[in-house]
């Protein structure tokens, strides 16, 4: 076998551990068409969602940003404030609309159940700027504490673990 | 405490909420949840829990319209029990209690999760080794003392009882669940007759929604139990192996009304001494000489606490075979000069294992029509596939002896 430096073992060893908890991730995920939308523009929002033949998912907009439609069933959709529940029955993907304000930014958060199989967890959280640009008003949701910790944290050790592999494979 | 707040506190610990008639979310209350009455109940309960809004869906009623909406079709699900009564369930089984072990090692076969046993009979929570898991679990008593108290305290939704036997207590046990607690299902099954058992084994998967493990466990019983019939059912009754098959208790034995003479004679023994309406009638020493038996089995168990589960023993058993053996008389038996007397715990011949039982009673009554029976790997395997425990037969438990 050829031999690797303890260091660099370390490095794999960590890498191991992080990788499955970036890459298989809840099961429901959002993408956004833009993450900086212009003033008032209509965006649009995916959740993909795998594995959950029967359960819900709540999604919750910064303030300002209004929900302005989906192609989801109406009797499977729910608005209350800035939070949207949708119903899910076997989907694998819903599709919503959102207006963005005239300024302003935060997370859109969002929260799944899946009612057959009884468990249920955040859907990572997506930052929205207007133009880009940030504000100080903050989202309207509350940011899941254990996804805002694993992600970055899973991300940057991944990095840091790539970085001082690399660094250690050469000396 | 003045008796009436207290029965009254009771019954409201009684009722669980699962309990209640109706699936939750048939909002027009026709029995059928539909699509849109399913849509409806997702959306006020994620209005309720995540959105602020107001209502009375919890996480279990929608765990439970979501079970009945894909399992069951949208419409509740009747079953057919082994008394004979039709129970209809509205929602899945979250808490059982079983007053019978054979139904619990049944529900274990079949998958269930035994997290929703809550409560067993104090027989099945004294046997650690085979029921690990329910030392941990309430303790009901038995169907002859049940601690009512304790049942409605667990807040079951199910409460499963004996069929056929104990019938009289096990109806009061029904009666007095069904005038406290009308919501709790009363199941009443054996799970330790060869002729219902099969029946048994898919009416309680269709109860707990695990249908294809009961196919999968119908079949592995059911190839065990026909091999043996197969190789037994064109043995003239002239020809068939004469038996004496002693009870727990010396010179008792079995006669036709006993379970353990119906396994006898599923596995071509002919029992002498099956007559009579007692079911463990006494014999005279005598008479078992003069009826000079070319097979011997003696139970051990729970009358003759040595082996089974509980114990890896063989020299106890063959501590008892040398006692049969050694009897005034019996070197004169046909089964003692051949060799052919044979211990046997009730832990596989009495219960939901009776086919591992009646498996080494078929091989010891005809050796050569069943040398390709393997009633050791047969009981490996139950106890491995089906009841998930981790119990190596080699070096744990004894079973039989020889």
């Amino acid at each position: 076998m050829i031999g690797l430096p303890a260091n660099r073992l370390f490095c794999l060893l960590l890498l191991s551990l992080f990788i499955p908890a970036v890459v298989c991730g809840a099961p429901v995920t959002r993408t956004l068409s833009t993450a900086e939308p212009g003033a008032g523009e209509v965006f649009d929002i995916s959740l993909s969602i795998d594995g959950i033949d029967l359960g819900g998912v709540v999604e919750t907009l910064p303030a300002g940003y209004a929900f302005t439609g989906t192609e989801h069933p109406d009797d499977r959709v729910t608005v209350r404030g800035q939070s949207i529940g949708f119903a899910v029955m076997n989907d694998t993907a819903i599709t919503y609309s959102v207006t963005a304000p005239a300024s302003g930014s935060g997370d859109i958060t969002g929260t799944w159940e899946d009612f057959l199989g009884e468990s249920d967890g955040q859907v990572a959280p997506s930052h929205v700027a207007v133009d880009g640009i940030e504000t100080a008003a903050e989202s309207a949701g509350e940011k899941p504490a254990a996804q805002e910790a694993a992600s970055p944290v899973a991300a940057l050790a991944a990095v840091a673990a790539l970085f001082i592999a690399g660094w250690g494979g050469r000396r | 405490m003045k008796p009436w707040p207290f029965l009254a506190l009771l019954l409201l610990l009684a009722v669980p909420a699962s309990a209640a008639d109706g699936i939750p979310g048939d909002a027009d209350g026709d029995e059928v949840l539909t699509s849109g009455e399913y849509a409806s109940a997702a959306l006020a309960y994620l209005a309720v829990t995540y959105m602020g809004g107001a209502g009375e869906l919890d996480r279990t009623d929608i765990q439970d319209a979501a079970w009945v909406y894909a399992r069951w079709d949208g419409k509740p699900r009747e079953v057919t029990d082994s008394s004979g009564q039709t129970v209809t369930l509205y929602r899945p089984l979250r808490r059982i209690v079983t007053f019978s072990g054979e139904s619990l090692e049944t529900l274990r076969s079949l998958g269930f999760d035994m997290d929703r046993v809550v409560a067993v009979d104090k027989y099945s929570h004294e046997k650690n080794t085979f029921f690990p898991e329910c030392r941990e679990k309430a303790n009901v008593g038995s169907i002859w003392s049940p601690d009512m108290e304790k049942v409605l305290s667990v807040r079951p939704d199910a409460v499963f009882l004996y069929a056929t036997i104990s019938t009289a207590a096990c109806d009061d046990i029904q009666r007095r669940l069904e005038a406290s607690s009308p919501g709790i299902r009363v199941f009443r099954f054996d799970c330790f007759k060869p002729a219902t058992y099969v029946d048994e084994i898919h009416t309680i998967a269709s109860i707990v929604d695990e249908t294809e493990r009961g196919e999968e466990f119908a079949s592995f019983y059911g190839s065990t139990m026909a091999q043996i019939q197969d190789g037994t059912t064109e043995i003239p009754d002239d020809e068939r192996t004469r038996i004496y098959f002693e009870y727990w208790f010396d010179y008792t034995t079995v006669a036709a009304s006993a379970g353990y003479n119906e396994k006898t004679e599923l596995a071509g023994g002919k029992n002498p001494f099956a007559i009579g309406t007692a079911e463990y009638p006494v014999v005279d020493p005598e008479a078992i000489i003069v009826a000079d038996p070319q097979v011997v089995v003696k139970l051990a168990g729970q009358g003759l606490t040595v082996g089974g589960y509980a114990g890896h023993d063989p020299e106890a058993l063959d501590a008892i075979r040398s006692a049969l053996v050694e009897r005034p008389g019996w070197s004169r038996i046909t089964a003692v000069k051949d060799g052919r007397v044979h211990v046997i715990h009730s832990d596989i011949l009495g219960g939901a294992q009776h086919f591992i039982g009646t498996a080494y009673l078929a091989k010891w009554f005809y050796p050569d029509r069943f040398a390709d029976l393997d009633p050791h790997t047969v009981h490996q395997r139950y106890l491995t596939e089906f009841q998930g425990i981790d119990f190596d037969l080699a070096s744990e438990g004894t079973f039989v002896y020889p």
